[in-house]
């Protein structure tokens, strides 16, 4: 029993630092179409200025304000001046597909390599802001802690306030209609361009706010968050691209298939179900769990 | 048609830009052993600088640079100053081949010392040709039991005793102290875990769970739903960890947070169990302390060992910035026998003149380790032993019990004998004067 | 009649450049020779992807792991089966276009970063199967030993003069197949499923079906890559083939140019080229532990980059532009 708990209750952590990095993805996606694989460079980045600011202010949440705000602005330079030349560039011909996606990947190398250098490649700490020690539940220790606690609530509240953004405000909206039709939504007045670095600039805050939560429980050096970034991907395929909803679902999937599967078959198996999922998922419906149209064609 | 020509152009003239940039940049054929002139010697490792190979071993090359810099200060080995070319294989195969065979085709290198990873250098050797060119291979940072074997690795001396050594020594360890409880085993499923899994079966010992984990697959989460289930082990089991101290560290950290400190002796291996860097990684003191773990040196904190505080003094030297720990101490452990080594094979300095001195007269260099050196015509093999100690809230690992117990072993079937070696006296002010 | 002149031209052509290899085999040193087959083989892994990629529009991320399979199945050919190495690099290319091809059905119906995702998992994950099963080894492996160069080539034949020919010989060959392939009737197929699914299906072209071909040829290709990798490296084991693999394949083809397959080589070199030049960079100016570790790495970052901003469609287009 006390098994079963402790797989439920690591899901729902895993699960949450997987919803963040996959609704970046899925973020940057919705309004760019473009997959973006520097979000792991990005993420880290800020989560060293997070730190940073953290060892001087002497305050986690004055970090995790500054990872959050720097996250952001650096996804909106990204977008403004690197992302957007590209587009001008690429008008024509299958490398539209492919051109985007490996700029972020030549991306991701240029900040792993640029925070090597800054900071060296020794791994830094973050201590949790509260403590990481679990609840006492009749009796025993569970493996929650008021720390876990503190994600979950932090990546619930980050959700709701996106999905607010997105339902309920004009910005929501043009963020969506500029997704969806470009051109119309130009027609209608919407600056597209800016639009979308405000995608990017809320994937990169999420991607910031992604970091400063995973790095307590883990450590702190410039590859900390690839494997998040491959998790998160599959998360966000898995729940279809197409939502935010969808993302965070697919996130949860994921997290309570790998949990539940190193638990109680072997550990052995952490990536390989990850593949499994995906595959399964993608079979039955391959524009992912919740995307509202078959099979899209991207 | 145009454009297929144009595109055929591009190609031959890609191919011979390609053809034209080897052909201009070869390398005359180099005469006779290279990497020794009059002046210099040139020694090359190929490690790991990043990732959690390099969290572990990644200080061991800057402590051999040390102490080649402090005996080049004080008139080098025979007149000749000792360089060490270090490449970073980021502990990837395909990078350690590059690498090693860049060091010897490329840098010249008179010598391998130190390098590190199973995977990585058994790749490595075959790809440099290290056999046929008759390069040594000295002191490899690797327990694996593998590169004893002569056959296979003729030009390598391992130094570290082997993990099955360790699983071995630690079998017969927890049979004799903690009878009667269950023993489980969470260990890296790569040569590290395997060997260790072997060294406890010929050790006698039944492991009552064995976790084998892929590399870098430990979060938080897996490990507290590990722990979890170890838990429902009855009584106070022993707990092993195999693997490299970011794991440790994650795992004593997981058991914090669960409340499971005390449910379980915890024994940490060697690769893992440096409580310096534990500490620093956040483990509270009062989780290292009563942590069991094996070593065949002194503690690195104790400075009343004269090889420990004469380290110490060149490390503070010559190694600024760095704190010295245990991967310290092994670092210019090795590097004090390379220079002996390098002593020992004369002024006329060669391949097999060096090969051949490790053979002849490596078991009677002076060394930090408690456990003896087994090199010999026969054997490639360095440390064989392991003494139990127990971490204290400071760090210190002090011997288990009270009293140094030593014990030294094979990588195999054979037995486990208690050992009463003491080691040679600090050569004076710690330069080796040996020939 | 036009069909066969080219045909014959391309023949030619690549008889051409393997003989200047083999002048340019002899004349180098050890090192040269050993980067020279590393860039045969990277030439070809790029290839593997331009064919995939550039030619039938799916974006695999996982051409690390396709390499794994072909390593694997050639070092098990070698090791345990004890076959000639012809025969296992042989193998090698079989078994990973058989797995390509049924890879390739089950993600026919899957495109852009469903695809990508896709491969990205299987590249993450297949590696660590070789921990399941016993015979693959686990991390440490299984040896690939391709034997000394035959006696008859004389006592100056090097290991490395070895590794050159077999490789190259294997490049060359394989690549001189894909163009026929590429510029046959299958290759004007793929090149319309490329640019307009909808049309192809349209025009009476079984999309399905060519791409699921697609998939499996680039996968063969790529496992005969894998197997010259564990050749050059001795040995195949999981940490041989991590995802940065597949990310420096798409670097090199993106260089190259990744629709065209000519430049296949330029892409090799580049992937060879680029840590040479950083370590030469790094010795000449010195530096921190950690300018030097994170210096190559920077450098084909910022390749990419500047090929995707200043030349998508490869260098080749570039001159011709410039020329105009």
């Amino acid at each position: 029993m006390l098994k079963f708990i402790t797989a439920v209750l690591t899901s729902l952590t895993t699960g949450s630092i997987y919803a963040l990095m996959s609704t970046a993805l899925v973020l940057v996606w919705r309004s760019t179409r473009v997959i973006n694989f520097a979000q792991a460079g990005q993420a880290v980045f800020t989560t060293y200025i997070g730190y940073e600011v953290t060892i001087r202010s002497g305050s986690y949440w004055i970090g995790v304000v500054a990872a959050i705000i720097s996250g952001a602005l650096i996804g909106a330079v990204i977008d403004r001046f690197f992302m957007r030349p590209i587009f001008k560039r690429i008008k024509s011909g299958p490398i539209v597909m492919i051109a985007p996606v490996v700029a972020t990947l030549g991306l991701l190398g240029i900040i792993q390599a640029i925070i090597g250098f800054i900071w060296g490649l020794t791994y830094q700490s973050i201590p949790a802001p509260v403590s990481t020690d679990g609840f006492q539940v009749f009796g025993s220790t569970i493996a929650f802690s008021p720390f876990n606690l503190m994600v979950l609530i932090s990546v619930t509240i980050s959700m709701l306030l996106l999905t607010l953004l997105f339902q309920k405000t004009n910005i929501g909206l043009a963020l969506r209609a500029s997704a969806y039709s470009p051109e119309i939504a130009k027609l209608s007045g919407i600056k597209v361009d800016a639009i979308r670095t405000l995608g990017w600039a809320l994937a990169g805050a999420a991607g910031g706010l992604a970091g400063m939560l995973f790095v307590p429980s883990s450590y702190l050096y410039p590859n900390a968050m690839d494997v998040l970034l491959v998790f998160g991907f599959i998360a966000a395929v898995i729940g279809g691209l197409d939502s935010l909803f969808g993302a965070v679902a697919g996130a949860m999937i994921l997290g309570f298939a790998i949990n539940f599967a190193t638990s109680y078959i072997s550990s052995k198996l952490v990536f390989p179900m990850a593949f499994i999922i995906l595959i399964l998922v993608l079979l039955i419906k391959p524009g992912g769990i919740f995307s509202s149209r078959k099979g899209r064609k991207d | 048609m145009i454009r297929n020509n144009r595109m055929k152009r591009y190609s031959i003239v890609s191919a011979v830009v390609a053809a034209g940039a080897m052909v201009l940049s070869t390398l005359p054929a180099q005469a006779a052993d290279p990497g020794v002139t009059a002046t210099e010697i040139k020694l090359g490792v190929s490690t790991p600088l990043t990732g959690s190979a390099g969290l572990a071993y990644g200080k061991v090359p800057g402590a051999m640079k040390a102490y080649f810099d402090f005996i080049n200060a004080n008139g080098g080995v025979n007149g000749r100053k000792i360089k060490l070319v270090v490449r970073d294989d980021k502990y990837l195969p395909t990078l350690a081949a590059t690498q090693t065979t860049n060091l010897v085709l490329k840098d010249n290198v008179f010598a391998l010392v130190g390098a590190l990873g199973t995977a990585t250098h058994s790749k490595a050797y075959t790809a440099a040709s290290l056999a046929s060119k008759n390069v040594p291979d000295l002191f490899v940072n690797t327990g694996f039991s593998g590169f004893g074997n002569t056959t296979k690795y003729p030009t390598t001396f391992t130094v570290l005793p082997s993990y099955a050594m360790e699983a071995k020594i630690m079998s017969k360890f927890i049979t004799e102290n903690f009878k009667g409880q269950a023993v489980a085993l969470i260990a890296q499923d790569d040569e590290f875990g395997v060997d260790g899994v072997n060294g406890f079966a010929a050790g006698k010992l039944t492991l009552a769970n064995k976790t084998l984990y892929p590399t870098s697959s430990i979060t938080d989460a897996r490990a507290k739903a590990l722990l979890t289930g170890l838990s429902a082990i009855p009584g106070k089991p022993v707990l092993v960890l195999f693997g490299t101290t970011d794991v440790t560290a994650l795992i004593l950290k997981a058991a914090e947070s669960l409340d499971l400190v005390g449910k379980f002796t915890w024994i940490a291996g060697s690769v893992g169990g440096d409580a310096n860097t534990l500490l620093a990684l956040g483990v509270k003191p009062a989780t290292i302390t009563g942590v069991l773990a094996a070593s065949f040196f002194p503690d690195a904190k104790d400075s009343s060992d004269e090889y420990v505080s004469q380290f110490m003094k060149i490390n503070e030297k010559y190694n600024k910035g760095v704190s010295f720990d245990n991967t310290v101490l092994q670092g210019m452990n090795s590097a004090m026998l390379t220079v002996q080594a390098l002593r020992a094979a004369g002024k006329n300095l060669t391949r097999t003149g060096l090969i051949e001195a490790v053979q002849n007269k490596g078991s009677k260099f002076a060394s930090a380790g408690l456990v003896p050196l087994n090199y010999s015509a026969t054997s490639h093999i360095g440390y064989n032993g392991y003494w139990f100690g127990q971490l204290n809230a400071k760090g210190e690992l002090k011997p288990f019990g009270g009293t140094l117990a030593i014990f030294t072993t094979d990588s195999a079937a054979g037995a486990i004998e208690a050992s009463t070696y003491t080691r040679p006296a600090l050569p004076k002010n710690g330069i080796p004067t040996n020939s | 009649m036009l069909n066969l002149t080219s045909n014959k031209k391309r023949l030619l052509l690549f008889i051409l450049l393997g003989w200047v290899l083999l002048l340019v085999g002899d004349r180098v040193g050890e090192l040269r020779q050993y980067q020279g087959s590393f860039v045969a083989m990277y030439s070809l892994a790029i290839a593997s992807i331009i064919l995939l990629t550039g030619y039938s529009g799916q974006l695999s991320l996982g051409h690390s792991a396709l390499m794994a399979v072909g390593a694997y199945a050639g070092a098990l050919s070698i090791n345990n089966a004890h076959l000639h190495p012809v025969i296992a690099l042989i193998i090698a290319t079989l078994t990973a276009g058989v797995f390509g091809l049924i890879l390739g059905v089950a993600v026919a119906r899957l495109t852009g970063p469903y695809l990508a995702g896709t491969t990205l998992a299987l590249a993450v994950s297949l590696p660590t199967l070789a921990n399941q099963f016993p015979i693959l080894g686990g991390e440490q492996g299984v040896v690939f030993d391709v034997g000394t160069p035959p006696v008859r080539f004389g006592e100056g034949f090097s290991q490395y003069k070895w590794f050159f020919w077999i490789s190259s010989l294997a490049a060359l060959i394989m690549i001189w197949m894909i163009s026929n392939l590429l510029n046959s009737r299958y290759g004007r197929t793929f090149r319309a499923i490329r640019d307009n699914q909808i049309s192809a299906a349209l025009a009476g072209i079984n999309t399905g079906r060519v791409k699921v071909i697609a998939f499996a040829v680039s996968s063969g290709v790529a496992g005969l890559a894998g197997g010259l990798l564990v050749m050059l490296i001795s040995g195949v084991s999981p940490s041989a083939f991590p995802l940065s693999l597949s990310f420096s394949l798409l670097t090199g083809a993106v260089v190259t140019g990744v629709y065209n397959l000519k430049g296949v080589m330029l892409g090799g070199l580049v992937l060879v080229a680029i840590p040479e030049i950083a370590d030469s960079l790094t010795t000449r100016i010195g530096g921190s532990e950690g300018f030097t570790a994170t210096l190559p790495g920077f450098l084909v970052s910022a390749l990419l980059i500047l090929a995707v901003l200043f030349a998508p469609n490869g260098p080749g287009h570039l001159i011709k532009r410039k020329k105009r």
